[in-house]
């Protein structure tokens, strides 16, 4: 088999599809797109040299329709695929599929990922290779085992319940009270059949004040395994992360080392190939970590993993899926700055409620010291179907502080968004918050605070009181003087 | 100049009223922000144009300016969507040197039905206002007392007004007691300036002199400020004859917002009283210049002006206020019955010999409704003959009958025992004492059976004549705010509740008019606010907030059903605006609203009514607390809906997978409660 990437196929679209099209523009590689019906007209079709329909809007139909992003690639001659991140990214089955069809999968093996896929047994690996794991029990059937386990093994509300082959966030529920349990229970069952067509969980205690840590590995198929340091991803709503920085402000140079090695250690014991992450929970009470999962894709956040090195991640992945050997040893990787990432999603920033439709205006003026990871443009439309995400903003610095300072300026004057609402006021209020300027919050920092985060929104926008002015001016030079005046 | 200021916002009222009696010369208050556009231009001067003033008010060493008041209020939400609370704002950070001043009423404040003690004592506390004129169109001074009480508490200055008006009843002894009373509620002369005021513009220069002459001989230290309208044109001579007699301020507006039925002319006066030997407390220059700034903008106002044009010595009978003139006219206009108005205004200067009070509101109201509703009666009925008629009989009942009723034939006293029948409620309420007690006493008992048929004896003994202040129960204002939160659907504002407090349905269509158009009354030249931007090519230009902006009409689009697409450019950029016209098709959204109602929390889709244990649930289901009725899936997402409480299930309002709004009704739901 020619390991050469003629094409790449990109199984995916807005932001993630982006991203992946970009590395390919620079690499002078041509790239295939793919679409469902509401996204004919959406950025990532238009940035791409061709593209193909997939399917109605829901994703089954579309973006995990696995037989019809095939035959797109065969059609357009392109001999490789790329998942980016959700969809299939992380499904062994098409791994699996796209090698058998002859082309070229940019991401782990099949085998890896399907080993990895899956929670428990990753955590059984994990286990076997010495990484410290989160007491849990493997797929309980009921409420009265999850019971027994906590009465064996003495854990105490709250716990969490996960999809077994999940991710994002999706299928995941904390349970805080025993009465809530059943419930819990079949939320989460019914969300991971219904993200991920597999209605297997687990259960694990929930580590309160946890942090978020993982670390960004690359690895090729010559069995060189590097890591690129470790992002903090420990502001999340919902189980869903939306503020990522690198490097932690939670860890010192001992503990860094300590999980960066933990994490080389266990990708090295299962043979792992291309970009991936190893996730942990810092228990910030202990200063212990724990073993949380390998996300065995290219991941949301890796743009601020490329800020700190320098090395294009998405370019890795290239070079590795074509065999070739990494070019760049350990040493060679030293981070020299901060990077913080907000995640703009297409939200009600006070109550999280999707806010669908037109992006009716879009107006980003860019910084130094900035990056955009854009997902749509100024007319798109925002369709129900998908994942929320607009826009990934990213500042660095030479520390934290002016990270966090260029954050603010973008958030505050340097960006627009109309039509749709979008998380930028908490984003703003969260990172003009006293605890998140100290590095001092948990998992749960949002939902502690939330309240006083909403209090926080900037009042008054006058780009948007001035359009209710125009829009008076308009009302009345189309209908005449009103009645009332 | 700041060296003709002579009384300053906060200033204890002794200060003030001390400061005004060593001053040496006539002090002016200035009506052209509250009264001169409510008498000539229906109170729809803008606070915009209004504010250019401001500077000069700052140095013109006015005693106050008059900028506050009922109408001006009511109009501000209503026609000019502009807040009492923001002018107020505007102006104390554009002339700090300023009294402000308000004119309220004594138990209506600035609304139309009478307040109990709680809502006024609430809503007087927290208007920032220095000077509180306050008068009752019944002149009853218990009315006064809880504003009398809170104003003065606030330590700001109390100034009650006496209703003024030229009668055979209106005697200089009726008037010296009623100043008895208010020296009595305000423990002296000290602390308080008194105010006559003239709303009609109908008191001669000698029966002024003779008025304010017998109150300063009763009362040597009290100040005593003039408030006179013009409409008789007599208003120089008049007010010439109170400072002769000891007037010490005078109520003027700028020369150049004088038409007809306002204050008189600033200038003139203030030259015709120097001339007569006054000084006049003024800073010419100020003056001036305010008089032209005037004259930048007051031409786009014409349309505001009232139909009917130039003084009218007639206010003498029929005593309409001036405050009235412009609005009544106007509906007269818009009525289709401006022909009547000569006719109408013979009837007031009848009926207000037969019922015994001051046209100022709410009684001018009361007047008017009553007056031009018995004119149209009989013009609809008979014609011109038949209104020709009414008043020929009520003449001849007035002047040769000297209201003798038994002197009336027995056709005339079936007429005149019919003539009140179809007057307004507020006519009734008036008669039977729901205002309080009318200052010259009840009307003829035939007036009752006039206007109650054969109740009229059991309504003349259910007559009170305690005030409404000891009358009107105290209302739960928690009640109300929670009533209000629950109209807006968010926390309302000090300052929205006062307003709904006020103007409960009027003060909701402002805040929902301000929620969508913003500041929108604050920054478009009035030409652009009432018009609009007329051509392609037209562009408004303005500063918002310390920065410029401009608003172009680029085109605007024909209506297709009902939707006219305009578009503009904003600084540039062009935006599309879609517009619905009232052809438009209203997809309405039932919200949830009650606690029977079940809402969506988020946006999402419907993908399942029931829950997997029993099933899709149907209207008439009996669900149980806790139990999920249905769940809603948003970005793959799901939120779970619980029944709050057991509950049989009314109505659902949506269908399976349909997409929904936050908020939407979801279910209707009725509570099911243990059979005891």
């Amino acid at each position: 088999m020619d390991k050469k990437i003629k094409k790449v196929l990109v199984a995916n679209r807005s932001v993630p599809a982006v991203r992946v099209i970009q590395t390919c523009k620079d690499r002078k590689i041509p790239t295939t797109a793919v679409y469902s019906t509401p996204d004919r007209l959406a950025a990532h079709v238009f940035m791409a040299n061709d593209a193909v329909h997939i399917g109605e809007a829901p994703p089954v139909e579309s973006y995990l329709n696995m037989e019809k992003i095939i035959a797109a690639a065969r059609k357009n001659g392109a001999n490789a695929v790329h998942p980016g991140w959700g969809f299939l990214s992380e499904n062994a089955k098409f791994a699996q599929l796209v090698q058998d069809s002859g082309l070229i999968w940019i991401g782990p093996s099949p085998e890896v990922i399907h080993k990895m896929g899956d929670k428990i047994e990753s955590k059984n690996i994990a286990r076997e290779a010495g990484v410290p794991t989160i007491p849990g029990i493997d797929s309980p059937k009921t409420a009265g085992e999850i019971r027994r386990w906590m009465q064996e093994e003495d854990v105490a509300f709250p716990i969490i319940i996960k999809a077994s082959s999940g991710g994002g966030g999706k299928g995941m529920v904390r349970v805080t009270d025993d009465s809530e349990l059943e419930n819990a229970l079949a939320q989460a069952r019914s969300e991971a059949k219904k993200s991920f067509g597999n209605d297997e969980i687990l259960v694990e205690k929930f580590i309160e004040k946890g942090r978020h840590i993982e670390v960004q590995i690359i690895a090729d198929q010559h069995g060189n395994v590097i890591h690129l340091y470790e992002r903090e991803c420990t502001l999340q709503r919902r189980n869903q992360k939306i503020i990522e920085e690198a490097p932690s402000p939670s860890i010192d140079d001992v503990t860094r080392r300590s999980i960066c090695d933990t994490a080389v250690r266990l990708m090295r014991s299962i043979g792992y190939s291309s970009a991936g992450t190893v996730e942990f929970l810092l228990d910030s009470a202990t200063g212990k970590f724990y073993f949380l999962e390998v996300n065995t894709r290219l991941q949301v956040e890796h743009g601020i993993t490329e800020l700190v090195t320098g090395v294009d991640i998405v370019s890795l992945m290239l070079d590795i899926a074509q065999g070739d050997p990494l070019s760049f040893q350990q040493e060679d990787i030293r981070p020299n700055r901060w990077a913080l990432e907000v995640r703009l999603n297409a939200e009600d920033p006070a109550t999280f409620s999707p806010s669908f439709g037109n992006i009716s205006r879009l107006h980003l003026n860019l910084y130094p010291g900035a990056r955009v990871s854009q997902g749509v443009y100024e007319g798109s439309e925002i369709p129900p179907y998908y994942d929320s995400l607009v826009m990934l903003l990213m500042t660095t610095g030479p520390d934290r502080e002016t990270a966090i300072m260029k954050m603010d300026s973008i958030l505050c004057r340097n960006l627009r968004v109309e039509g749709v609402k979008t998380l930028a006021p908490l984003l703003l209020s969260i990172i003009r918050h006293r605890d998140f300027i100290r590095g001092d919050f948990s998992t749960r920092f949002i939902e502690e605070h939330m309240d006083e985060l909403v209090s926080m929104f900037p009042e008054g926008d006058s780009e948007e009181d001035v359009l209710k002015i125009a829009r008076y001016v308009a009302e009345i030079s189309a209908l005449g003087t009103p009645n009332w005046i | 100049m700041t060296n003709s200021v002579f009384v300053k916002p906060g200033m204890s009222p002794k200060d003030i009223v001390s400061n005004v009696r060593r001053l040496d010369a006539i002090a002016l208050t200035s009506t052209g922000m509250r009264d001169a556009g409510q008498s000539d231009y229906k109170n729809r001067l803008r606070i915009r144009d209004l504010s250019t003033l401001s500077q000069e008010y700052n140095e013109m060493g006015l005693f106050s300016s008059e900028c506050h008041g009922g109408a001006r209020w009511h109009v501000g939400i209503m026609n000019r969507r502009e807040s009492p609370f923001e002018e107020i704002a505007l102006l104390r950070e554009k002339m700090p040197n300023v009294l402000l001043q308000t004119l309220v009423r004594e138990t209506n404040l600035w609304g139309y039905r009478p307040y109990p003690k709680n809502i006024i004592e609430h809503v007087i506390s927290r208007v920032d206002i220095d000077v509180w004129r306050c008068f009752s169109f019944l002149n009853d001074v218990r009315n006064m007392r809880t504003v009398a009480e809170v104003v003065m508490k606030r330590g700001r200055l109390f100034q009650p007004a006496i209703a003024f008006t030229q009668a055979d009843w209106t005697t200089n002894a009726y008037f010296l007691k009623l100043v008895r009373e208010i020296v009595d509620l305000c423990g002296g002369t000290d602390e308080i300036i008194l105010c006559i005021k003239d709303m009609a513009g109908v008191g001669s220069p000698r029966r002024m002199h003779s008025l304010f002459d017998a109150i300063k001989q009763a009362y040597p230290d009290l100040v005593l400020q003039y408030h006179r309208h013009a409409t008789d044109g007599l208003a120089l001579p008049a007010i010439l004859a109170a400072v002769q007699a000891g007037a010490g301020i005078i109520d003027v507006e700028e020369d150049s917002l004088t038409r007809f039925f306002g204050q008189a002319p600033l200038l003139s006066v203030a030259s015709f009283l120097e001339e007569s030997g006054m000084r006049v407390h003024l800073n010419i220059r100020a003056a001036d210049d305010a008089v032209q700034k005037v004259r930048d903008w007051i031409r786009h106002y014409e349309w505001a002006e009232s139909p009917f044009k130039g003084f009218d010595h007639g206010v003498v009978m029929h005593r309409m206020p001036g405050g009235a003139f412009p609005s009544s006219f106007e509906q007269a206009q818009k009525g289709g019955f401006l022909h009547l108005m000569p006719a109408i205004l013979k009837m007031m200067s009848l009926y207000n010999q037969i019922v015994k009070y001051f046209d100022v509101t709410p009684g001018s109201q009361v007047t008017w409704v009553t007056c031009s509703g018995i004119v149209n009666h009989y013009a609809k009925e008979r014609g011109v003959a038949g209104v020709n008629h009414v008043i020929d009989l009520l003449t001849r009942f007035i002047e040769e009958k000297k209201q003798d009723f038994d002197a009336m034939s027995p056709e005339d006293q079936d007429e005149l025992l019919h003539l009140f029948r179809g007057a307004p409620g507020d006519f009734k309420n008036l008669i039977v004492g729901s205002y309080g007690k009318l200052p010259m006493g009840w009307p003829a008992d035939w007036v009752y059976t006039s206007c109650f048929g054969e109740e009229g004896p059991e309504k003349i003994r259910q007559r009170r004549e305690d005030s409404p202040l000891d009358a009107l129960p105290d209302e739960d204002l928690k009640r109300l705010y929670q009533e209000l939160t629950e109209k807006l659907d968010r926390t309302p504002g000090e300052e929205e509740f006062i307003l709904y407090l006020m103007h409960p349905k009027d003060a909701l269509d402002f805040i929902q008019f301000r929620e969508k158009y913003g500041d929108t009354p604050l920054v478009l030249p009035t030409d652009v606010w009432k018009s609009g931007l007329q051509n392609a090519g037209s562009k408004v230009d303005f500063e918002y907030r310390g920065v410029p902006y401009s608003i172009e009409r680029v085109s605007i689009g024909a209506e297709h059903d009902g939707i006219i697409h305009a578009v503009m450019k904003v600084n540039n950029q062009i935006r599309v605006f879609k517009i619905e016209t009232p052809r438009a098709r209203k997809t309405e959204i039932r919200m949830a609203k009650g606690l029977t109602d079940i809402g969506a929390p988020i946006n999402g889709t419907v993908w399942r009514i029931g829950n997997p244990e029993r099933g899709p649930v149907r209207a008439g289901d009996i669900v149980h607390k806790g139990e999920e009725i249905a769940n809603l899936e948003a970005m793959k997402m799901e939120n779970a809906i619980f029944a709050p409480y057991d509950a049989q299930i009314t109505e659902i309002a949506v269908h399976l997978n349909q997409m929904v709004k936050q908020g939407q009704l979801l279910f209707v739901l009725e509570e099911v409660r243990e059979k005891e």
